[in-house]
Parts: C-alpha cells; sequence; structure tokens
C-alpha cells in the first residue's frame, strides 16, 4: 500500500461544501502538489488529513494504519507534518525553542524528573537540542537559534516553519503556499532545497502551491482542486495540457 | 531578628510561594484561575486537620496536606480544563468560595466559623525560607525543561502545538496538578506557621492578590514574581498602611503597570547565573583590553 | 404545594436581582468581549451614592435612582479611562481586560472601606408596606419592582441597540472595531457611550441593591452571580441574561430549602458546572468565539 492513501474525504461547513469528495496516494519520495483557485479547498484538504477537521466521510491510511479516527496529536505522532498559510509560529518562544516544541511530546523525561533535574532530564534535553539545531542547520538557520522569530524576515519565518516540522521526523510533510512571497531566484533555491530534504530526511511531500515554476518543477503528479472538487490528476505536463485544468485558471473564452 | 521582621519574612514568603504557584498555570500556559487559593486551604486544613484531631507527625500531615491538594486538582481539573479560559476562569472563582462554603460548613471536623485551633508551631523560619528557594529552583527547572516549552506553545497557539504532537488536555492537567499541590504546599507550611485556620482566609481575594503579583512583576518572569512580590508585601508594611489602604495602594500600582508597562516590571527578563558570569566576563575582558593593548 | 411555589416564587425575586446585575454585565461582554468584573465595583459605589440621595438629601425614590443612575454613569466612563483606554490603545489581549477589571473593582470597594469604614448603611425603604400579596404567596414589592424594572432596562436597551443609529454602532464595534473605523466610527467615542450606559445600569443596580440588602462596600460582588448568569443564559445575549438570572435564582432557592443556605456556593459551583458541560452555549444559545 502506498505510505498515505486518501480515499474520499470530504467537508462541509453549514452550506458550503469545501471539499467534495478527495483522494490520492502519495509514497517516500514521491512529491505530489494540490493546486486550484483561491476557495478550492486546498487547505481544507490539508486539515483534514492533518486531522485538524473530523472528516465528514471516507478514510485515512498512514502506512498501513487506519488513521481515520486519529487526534490531531496522534496524527502529528504518527508522521503527519505540516507548515501553515499563515506563519503559526510560537512567538513566545526563541528560534530554537520553537524547534525544539516538536520533539517535546516525546517522554524523553516526566515532569518530576525535570523539577529535581535528575540525569534522564539532562540527557534528553541534550538530546532534542541535538536534533533541534540538526533541523536549523538543514535550513540554514542556526546563527538565529535564540532570536525571537517576530525579528526574523518573512522568508526565514518560513523556513523556520519547515525546520519545526522536520523535527517532527514526519513520514508525510505537507507544505501549505512554501514558496509566497518568494522572487524568481528564491523558488529556484526552494525547489532544490525540498528536492534534498526529500532524499535527506527520506519522506513524502505534498505541498499547495500557486508558483506554476515551483509545482512544475518539484511534483511528481499534481491533484487540480476547483469548488472542492477534483478535475485533473496526472503529471506537470499532462496537468499543462488538461483543456478542464485550462478553463478553471484561465476561463473559458477566446485565448 | 526581632519577631515583627522574622513575621514578615515568613508571610512574604508564603504568599511568594502561593504567587510561584500559579506561574506555570497562569503565566505560562495562559490558564487564568482565580482560585487556586482553595487548594492552598485544602492543604492547609487536611494538614491542620491530620494533627489536631489525629494527632500525626508533621511531616505526616505535609505530605497528607499536599497529596489531597493533588488529587482534589484532579477531580477538579478533569471537567474544568475542558471548558474554555473565560468559563475555566469563572469556574475557578466559584471554586473558592464552594471550598470556603465547605469549611464552614463542616464545622465538627474543620472547628468552622470559629476556625481550627492548636495546630503545633512546626513550620520553622528555616523550613519556610528554604522552601520557598526550593519551590522557586522547581519553577525555573520546569520552565526551562521541555514542559515549560509546551506551556508557552500552547498559550500562543494551541492548534498548532497540537499539529506538533502535543496532547494539550493532558498538558494542562499535569500543569494544574503540579500547581495546585505547590498551592497546598503553601498552605501546610501557613497552617504550621500561623497555627491556627479561618475558612476566611483562601477566598477569591486571596488568589486575585496571587494574580495580580503575578501580574505586577511580568506574567513570563519567575523573577519579576519573586521580586513583585517582596516589594508588594513589604511596603505596605514599610508604610504602616492597614489593610484596606494597603489594597488600596497596590490595586493602584497594578493599574500603573498595566496601563503603562502591561508587560510587568521585569517583562520577560529572567534572572540566570549564566546572564550574570556573561556580564562580567564582557566587563573584565573591556579593562583588560584596554590595559593590554600597546 | 404552596410552599413549592412560595419558594419558586422567591426564586424569582432573587433571579430579578441577579438579572439588574446581569444586564449591565452582559452589555459590556457583548460589545468589548471581555468579563467586567470592575461592574461590582460600580454597584458598591452606586449603593453608596444611592444612600446618599435617598436618606440624607432625603430625595423621592424615582428622583434618588436617576441621579444614581447619573453617577453611575460618570463612574462608568471613569473607569474605561483608568482600566482600559490605554489597553485599547495598545490592543491588548483580552485578559488584561479582565486583570485591569478586577483590580478596578478591588480598588473601587477598598477605597469605599477607607471612606466610610464597616458601619452599616441602609436606604430609606421606597415602599411604605413592603409586601405584596398574591392568593396565598408573598412576595416583597421590592423584588417586583425590581424585575419589572430589569424587563423594562432590557426592552429599553434592546431598542436602542436594534432600533437607533447610535445602537448600529455599538453592535458595529462590538463585530469588528478596526472595519469601524474604517466606517468613520469613532469607537473611543461609542465604548465611552457603552460604559456610559452599563455605569448607568449598575447604578440602578446598586440603589436597588442597596435598598434590598443593606449597603457595606462589599455589595458589589455579586456581579459573580451576574457572570454566572449571563453564561447561563448565553454570553453576548441580553434577553439570555435575564433568563440566566431567573434560572439561578430558582435553582439557589431550590437547593438552600433542600441542603442549606451555608453549602449555596459550593451548590452554584457544581450548578455551573454542569450547565457548562452540558450547554456551553447558554439558554439562548449564542455563541462567542473566544477571541485568539
Amino acid at each position: 500500500m502506498a505510505l498515505l492513501k486518501v480515499e474520499n474525504i470530504a467537508k462541509t461547513f453549514g452550506g458550503v461544501c469545501a471539499v467534495n469528495g478527495f483522494s490520492m496516494e502519495i509514497d517516500r519520495g514521491e512529491v505530489v502538489g494540490i493546486i486550484g483557485p483561491n476557495g478550492a479547498g486546498k487547505t481544507t484538504i490539508f486539515n483534514l488529513i492533518s486531522k485538524v477537521y473530523k472528516t465528514d466521510c471516507g478514510k485515512l491510511w498512514l502506512d498501513g494504519t487506519d488513521i481515520s479516527a486519529y487526534s490531531q496529536e496522534q496524527a502529528a505522532r504518527s508522521g503527519i507534518g505540516r507548515t501553515f498559510q499563515n506563519i503559526r509560529l510560537f512567538t513566545g518562544l526563541s528560534v530554537l525553542d520553537n524547534v525544539k516544541v516538536s520533539c517535546d511530546y516525546k517522554p524523553r523525561y516526566t515532569l518530576l524528573e525535570a523539577i529535581l533535574s535528575l540525569p534522564r532530564t539532562i540527557k534528553g534535553k541534550k538530546k532534542t537540542e541535538c536534533e533541534a539545531v540538526e533541523c536549523l542547520k538543514a535550513v540554514g538557520l542556526e546563527r538565529f537559534a535564540d532570536e525571537r522569530p517576530g525579528n526574523l524576515p518573512y522568508g526565514m519565518q518560513r523556513r523556520l516553519e519547515i525546520a519545526r516540522a522536520l523535527a517532527l521526523k514526519p513520514k508525510v510533510l505537507m507544505l501549505d503556499e512554501p514558496a509566497a512571497g518568494l522572487n524568481p531566484e528564491e523558488c529556484v533555491e526552494l525547489v532544490s532545497f525540498l528536492k534534498e530534504v526529500i532524499k535527506r530526511f527520506d519522506l513524502a511531500l505534498i505541498i499547495i502551491e500557486h508558483r506554476m515554476d515551483v509545482v512544475m518543477n518539484l511534483c511528481d503528479r499534481i491533484y487540480v482542486q476547483d469548488f472542492g472538487k477534483n478535475i485533473g490528476v496526472g503529471t506537470p505536463l499532462e496537468i499543462q495540457n488538461n483543456p478542464k485544468v485550462l478553463a478553471a485558471y484561465l476561463g473559458e473564452g477566446d485565448d | 531578628m526581632n519577631d515583627y521582621v522574622a513575621s514578615l519574612i515568613q508571610t512574604t514568603c508564603i504568599t511568594m510561594i502561593g504567587v510561584i504557584s500559579i506561574f506555570p498555570l497562569t503565566g505560562m500556559t495562559g490558564l487564568f484561575s482565580f482560585g487556586q487559593a482553595a487548594y492552598m486551604a485544602v492543604g492547609a486544613y487536611v494538614s491542620g486537620i491530620a494533627a489536631v484531631k489525629f494527632g500525626l507527625p508533621f511531616w505526616l500531615c505535609l505530605v497528607l496536606g499536599v497529596c489531597v491538594s493533588g488529587v482534589m486538582a484532579v477531580i477538579i481539573g478533569l471537567p474544568t480544563l475542558k471548558l474554555r479560559k473565560d468559563y475555566f476562569a469563572l469556574m475557578s472563582l466559584c471554586l473558592g468560595e464552594a471550598v470556603t462554603a465547605v469549611l464552614n460548613k463542616f464545622g465538627a471536623i474543620t472547628g468552622g466559623a470559629a476556625g481550627l485551633s492548636n495546630i503545633p508551631k512546626r513550620a520553622t523560619m528555616l523550613m519556610i525560607v528554604l522552601s520557598t528557594i526550593a519551590v522557586i529552583a522547581m519553577v525555573g527547572l520546569f520552565k526551562s525543561s521541555r514542559f515549560g516549552r509546551m506551556s508557552l506553545a500552547i498559550k500562543t497557539d494551541e492548534l498548532a502545538a497540537k499539529s506538533f504532537g502535543i496532547n494539550v488536555f493532558a498538558h494542562k492537567m499535569k500543569v494544574y496538578i503540579f500547581t495546585s499541590m505547590i498551592a497546598g504546599f503553601a498552605g501546610v507550611l501557613y497552617a504550621f506557621y500561623l497555627t491556627y485556620l479561618d475558612p476566611n482566609l483562601f477566598g477569591w481575594t486571596r488568589s486575585s492578590e496571587w494574580v495580580i503579583f503575578l501580574f505586577f512583576g511580568g506574567v513570563n518572569s519567575l523573577t519579576g514574581s519573586v521580586i513583585s512580590t517582596i516589594f508588594l508585601t513589604t511596603l505596605p508594611e514599610v508604610l504602616r498602611f492597614a489593610s484596606s489602604a494597603r489594597i488600596v495602594m497596590y490595586t493602584v500600582m497594578i493599574l500603573l503597570v498595566i496601563n503603562f508597562m502591561p508587560s510587568g516590571l521585569l517583562g520577560e527578563k529572567e534572572f540566570s547565573i549564566p546572564k550574570i558570569i556573561k556580564f562580567f566576563k564582557n566587563h573584565f575582558h573591556k579593562k583588560s583590553r584596554i590595559g593590554g593593548e600597546g | 404545594m404552596l410552599f413549592f411555589v412560595q419558594q419558586f416564587v422567591n426564586g424569582l425575586s432573587r433571579g430579578a436581582v441577579y438579572a439588574l446585575i446581569a444586564v449591565g454585565f452582559a452589555l459590556i461582554f457583548s460589545v468589548l468581549k471581555f468579563s467586567n468584573f470592575a461592574h461590582g465595583g460600580l454597584i458598591s459605589v452606586a449603593a453608596y451614592a444611592g444612600y446618599y440621595f435617598s436618606s440624607k438629601f432625603n430625595f423621592p425614590p424615582v428622583l434618588a435612582v436617576a441621579c444614581t443612575a447619573l453617577v453611575g454613569g460618570v463612574m462608568g466612563v471613569v473607569l474605561d479611562l483608568i482600566a482600559f483606554r490605554n489597553l485599547r490603545k495598545r490592543n491588548s489581549s483580552n485578559i488584561y481586560y479582565f486583570v485591569s477589571s478586577i483590580t478596578c473593582g478591588i480598588l473601587f470597594m477598598n477605597i469605599l472601606t477607607l471612606m466610610f469604614g464597616t458601619t452599616f448603611y441602609t436606604i430609606k425603604p421606597f415602599f411604605k408596606s413592603p409586601i405584596i400579596h398574591i392568593g396565598d404567596l408573598i412576595m416583597l414589592k421590592m423584588d417586583v419592582a425590581i424585575l419589572l424594572i430589569s424587563v423594562g432596562l432590557l426592552a429599553a436597551l434592546m431598542l436602542l441597540i436594534n432600533k437607533t443609529k447610535m445602537g448600529l454602532a455599538l453592535r458595529i464595534v462590538s463585530i469588528d472595531r478596526d472595519t469601524a473605523a474604517l466606517m468613520g466610527i469613532n469607537s473611543n467615542v461609542i465604548i465611552t457611550v457603552t460604559f456610559m450606559i452599563a455605569g448607568g445600569l449598575a447604578g440602578i443596580s446598586g440603589i436597588l441593591l442597596g435598598s434590598n440588602f443593606t449597603i457595606d462596600p462589599f455589595l458589589g460582588n455579586m456581579v459573580v452571580k451576574g457572570f454566572i448568569a449571563s453564561v447561563i443564559g448565553g454570553l453576548g445575549s441580553l434577553p439570555g441574561a435575564i433568563m440566566g438570572a431567573l434560572l439561578l435564582g430558582v435553582m439557589e432557592v431550590v437547593f438552600t430549602v433542600l441542603v442549606g443556605d451555608i453549602l449555596s456556593p459550593a451548590i452554584i459551583f457544581v450548578i455551573t458546572l454542569l450547565f457548562l458541560l452540558l450547554r456551553p452555549q447558554g439558554i439562548s444559545g449564542q455563541f462567542i468565539a473566544e477571541k485568539a
């Protein structure tokens, strides 16, 4: 079975159907892109997979396990990591601490051991520090370990979000508009950076993106959403020539 | 040392334990509770009754007081921590009054409105001061551990915290039980220092006092809590204010701080030994450079 | 049978008192989205003002109430100035308003203690014959008056909010202050008006409560009941606040009869908790989303 298998998930809010039956499969080392006009329900799909919302129907499997009933934190622990469309860093924590948070759910030491500073605590803290620094190095932010996230420029905050998600040691990494606010050169860097991350951390990558240069160069497969429905799946080349996709993006009429 | 100063130090320390007990709960996790003094009441009364009615040795009373506080925190925490923040705050307010009511009602055991007297005076100055230092150390270690980080993460953004594997409810319970046990401990010390207990000592005014002291010092600063407690407890004594005037004075000061320095006196700054060492290193390094440069 | 109906009626009487407090409290909550505990402080201040107007200056009841309402309104504006205005400028998070309001409430009540000490003051009773008989049931005229006044104030408030331009501005500011500013609404003025109205309500509450009970600086602690009533009724809903208050009053009286008066706060704790767990959106079903 694929690493992540999503079968017919859906979400309706009141009268609005945000996601109308979405299915997808992805394996380790693969990159899948979800594209579509604004309001197509892309972030809602992320929220369904990462269990921020409960799906109205359908099922999800991660590495063979049925995670349909998992809570948000259970999904994160089993290996679904994500970033957010609007940056949601922990502003009260330093850059390094933000990354360390991803390691904190692991019971490396108990509360009692922490307040008595027993040996297990010291070992656990060292381990967390190592892992966090490694992730910061992977995104090139280790110099700013003690800074406040709010002081970093926008692009670096986005990188910090990725570092934080990587520290979770996810099997599936979901990035919501990682290229937002980047110029064309930075987009090229982002593509090669992400390709390296996939190889180095051995994960599957799902991205929501509007920047076509990133999507076409990075993704193995693309799902196109419009008004909650899927209107096309395929390789970048196939999608570029799909008439329904073109119609949704460019509108009908003479060209 | 004269008696007056000694008693001032001891009451300040006990109050400080109370204020520090709400630092992880309110300051770090953002859970506003105006009922933590209820746990002080539980600790005080359980240990006091154990001594007076059952003649148990001090250490056993202490353990009982703290443990019963913890158990009660589990019972109260389970339903209330699920509520949204302002409802939790409201319930905490009612909790203080509820506990006081229960203490008043069951006078046969608690002495009711007449109070519980003749508790042996077992809390010495040394014990109280050392306990205070120990509590400060423990809470400081809490802050620098993964638990402190998770608290701050939850306070900033609960949804994001969940996305990184944090079981928010379980964490809140742990913090609640931890802080309530510290408050219970303060109660035990109080009982065996004052040797007399009254149900009306532990209502929402005491709880609010703790929250206000916390805010004054800086909601994110442990050092701030320590300093603000010392300042706000001793200053009215120095000025010899009677009770209401003292309260007026520090509510005015809190209002001034809230209005003009909302992150508190110390904001987020903390006293830490590495920082002090760094400061001295820089200072001496400069001096030796000036002397050494040819 | 008569006993139970009488208890029910007693509960309504008590609920009426809470309703008066709850309406003022709910107003601030629905416009400014925070729980204003200083409302209790305003009530205490108003009670003493009411004492002066009615017992010292010997004003007739209606005039005394009107004057107290005025004092309350002014104090409401003062409260805003010293406790909340700077927070608004700085866009502080809700919790600072809450702490500031509690602090102010404590401040007012302790200033009153300094000024008036712990002597008990009483307000001259409004009615010469205090009791009304409805069939075999007994009710205090004062309680009936309080209930009618609460409902009347509520109706007036609803009219103001739903049918006037000022009310529209109030509603807009409560939904989105920044956009309101973009629309040319001076939100500081609107908020000042809100506090004036809430203060006026506190004023009326204060003098009526003061004549129902004795006056002491901590009379205003009843504001907690107002909070609970608002919560039961659905935070932010004005009619809900009244319904919640009546329900709270009846439940309190019923349980007091069953279990005794001393345990009353403990009973309230359990009732409120159950309510919050089972129906957090309150009777009226309004759910104000927690501000992020």
